[in-house]
């Protein structure tokens, strides 16, 4: 089973302390375990405590308390991280040309002198960057410097990529660019790990999903089954007496819609459907319509994170 | 092996400019060399010869003290950290790094010197043991330094250097034994370039200069140890 994780954090809790030793817990026994060859979608809200799980990950901080390995080795072993690319949140680089970094990265990361040269050459085309690659990347765009990191991070060709935010500068065209490059990536069997807050992407993309809040892991599940589960119905009814039939079937005022002409938009999650027109059917009343609402990741997201989430927390109900 | 070579040589092209600026103080000497007529004033050219071979420790301090911090202001560390390399890699390319500059600059100085004070009867071999001494000290004092620096800002970093640098020096000079200069050799072996002297120019012995490379290598472990404990994505400001 150890085998098949690519990441994992067991019970990790990590505390930054001040100069005056005020503590504040980023991390609050995080536990997580993604699989080889899935994209993975870690979500949550600014300071949910993503980047630092990401930098535990990565070696560049150790945990309070908990431990977790990385492609099966403890988090901060080197030699491990020859077979994992990185493209860390607010990039910075060196101030060179493109293809000059390319290489002095892959150098960095023991590759021979001879490979490089063509996959520097190789990872720019597929950013999109071929023809800049003698530029100077101190003269690129945001966009641009981003798709620089996101070629450092495949120089390698990692096992692992973790992506902390890689499409927040590019511009649809590029996005749509990326989304390619990591749906094929996962196809050669490669794992992604990503960090995003554009969740329309993280739905289209992503296996799985987990969500992030204070520290806390809130949500954990494949993605379809988490949309599934949020899924409601809204049923067009006439005929009941609104105020009545509310009361006998205990619904939330927020799920109850009374129009000008008497209907009643009721919205209940699917499971609820056959018995809410049951109810209907038995208070007399008549069913109009029943249109299934499948809810986005957006709202599934805000609803976890603003605290109106009903659903026990750790994973899918 | 590779990738230390390597983190070294970016952190020399990350530095040029500031090396570019040392050689300007070497090429003042050439130009003094050029301009006066050695043979007469040997001395005052010798003077300002181990004047700007000293400035170099000075420099590697603040190499030493900055390389860090440079990296982890800019968070171009994390990108470099993320790859296949330990800690204990990067420190050892910083201080490569830094012996690399401070080599270029001695290797440049000790061309001059030969040829200034050649022509006014100073030993070229003497130079070059000089040259040698000098950068024996660079390579201590930045290691010193890059030390302080995993912990502290470059400010007090350079501060606390020069005092673990000075502090062998007061003490010899309090208690007379000369021994206590050889446990920080920095100043012994700057001693040793400051007081050569056209009668006497070897006032060195290898002493220093084998105890300050045992002693880098002393600093360095410490270094690592401390610097594998030191969260490096957390901001420096």
């Amino acid at each position: 089973m150890q085998m098949k994780l690519a990441l994992e954090f067991d019970h990790v809790t990590k505390e930054y302390r001040s100069l005056f030793g005020r503590r504040f817990r980023a991390l609050d026994g995080f536990s997580l375990q993604v699989q080889r060859g899935e994209i993975f979608g870690f979500l949550g809200p600014n300071g949910a405590g993503k980047t630092t799980a990401i930098h535990l990950a990565m070696g560049f901080m150790r945990p309070t308390s908990g431990s977790g390995s990385l492609l099966g080795e403890p988090f901060g072993h080197a030699p491990t991280r020859r077979r994992v690319g990185f493209l860390p949140e607010n990039l910075a680089l060196y101030p060179r040309p493109a293809e000059q970094l390319i290489r002095f990265y892959g150098a960095v990361n023991g590759m021979k002198a001879s490979e490089l040269k063509p996959r520097a050459g190789e990872v720019l085309e597929m950013v999109g960057l071929e023809d800049h690659a003698r530029r100077n990347v101190s003269r690129f765009s945001r966009g641009m410097l981003q798709r620089v990191g996101l070629a450092q991070a495949l120089v390698n060709d990692p096992e692992l990529l973790i992506l902390d935010e890689p499409t927040s500068a590019l511009d649809p065209v590029a996005r749509v660019g990326v989304r390619e490059l990591l749906l094929k990536a996962r196809a050669r069997g490669k794992t992604i790990f990503l960090s995003s807050h554009l969740l329309s992407e993280i739905e289209l993309l992503c296996d799985r999903v987990a969500v992030l809040h204070r520290g806390r892991l809130r949500r954990l599940g494949r993605t379809d089954e988490l949309l599934e589960s949020y899924e409601r119905t809204e049923i067009a009814a006439r005929g009941i007496n609104a105020n009545g039939f509310r009361g006998a079937t205990g619904l939330d005022r927020s799920s109850w819609q009374v129009g000008p002409d008497g209907m009643v938009r009721i919205a209940v999650p699917l499971d609820q459907q056959r018995a809410t027109i049951n109810q209907i059917w038995e208070a007399g009343g008549e069913v109009i319509s029943v249109i299934p609402q499948r809810r986005s990741l957006e709202e599934i997201f805000l609803e976890v994170t603003s605290g109106t989430d009903s659903t026990p927390a750790g994973g899918v109900p | 092996m590779k990738p230390i070579l390597v983190i070294a040589v970016n952190f020399v092209r990350e530095q040029r400019w500031p090396i570019l600026v040392m050689l300007l103080w070497v090429l003042l000497l050439a130009f003094l060399g050029l301009t006066t007529e050695a043979a007469r004033q040997g001395e005052d050219l010798l003077f300002m010869f181990k004047q700007v071979a000293v400035y170099v420790i000075a420099f590697s301090v603040f190499f030493g003290s900055s390389a860090i911090f440079n990296d982890r202001r800019s968070r171009r560390i994390l990108s470099v950290l993320a790859k296949a390399i330990s800690r204990q890699h990067y420190l050892s390319g910083l201080v490569l790094g830094i012996t690399l500059a401070s080599a270029i600059y001695c290797l440049t100085l000790g061309i001059t010197g030969v040829w200034t004070l050649g022509e006014a009867g100073f030993p070229a071999r003497q130079v070059w043991f000089l040259m040698l001494c000098l950068l024996a000290a660079c390579m201590l004092a930045g290691t010193v330094s890059l030390m302080f620096s995993t912990f502290l800002n470059p400010f007090f970093a350079a501060g606390a250097t020069a005092l673990t640098m000075g502090l062998p020096f007061v003490l010899s000079y309090k208690s007379g034994d000369a021994l206590w200069r050889l446990v920080i050799p920095v100043n012994a072996l700057a001693a040793a370039v400051l007081k050569s002297s056209f009668e006497a120019p070897a006032t060195g012995s290898w002493l220093p200069v084998f105890l300050a490379l045992g002693e880098t290598l002393v600093f360095w472990f410490a270094a690592a140890r401390i610097f594998s404990y030191i969260d490096i994505a957390v901001s420096v400001e």
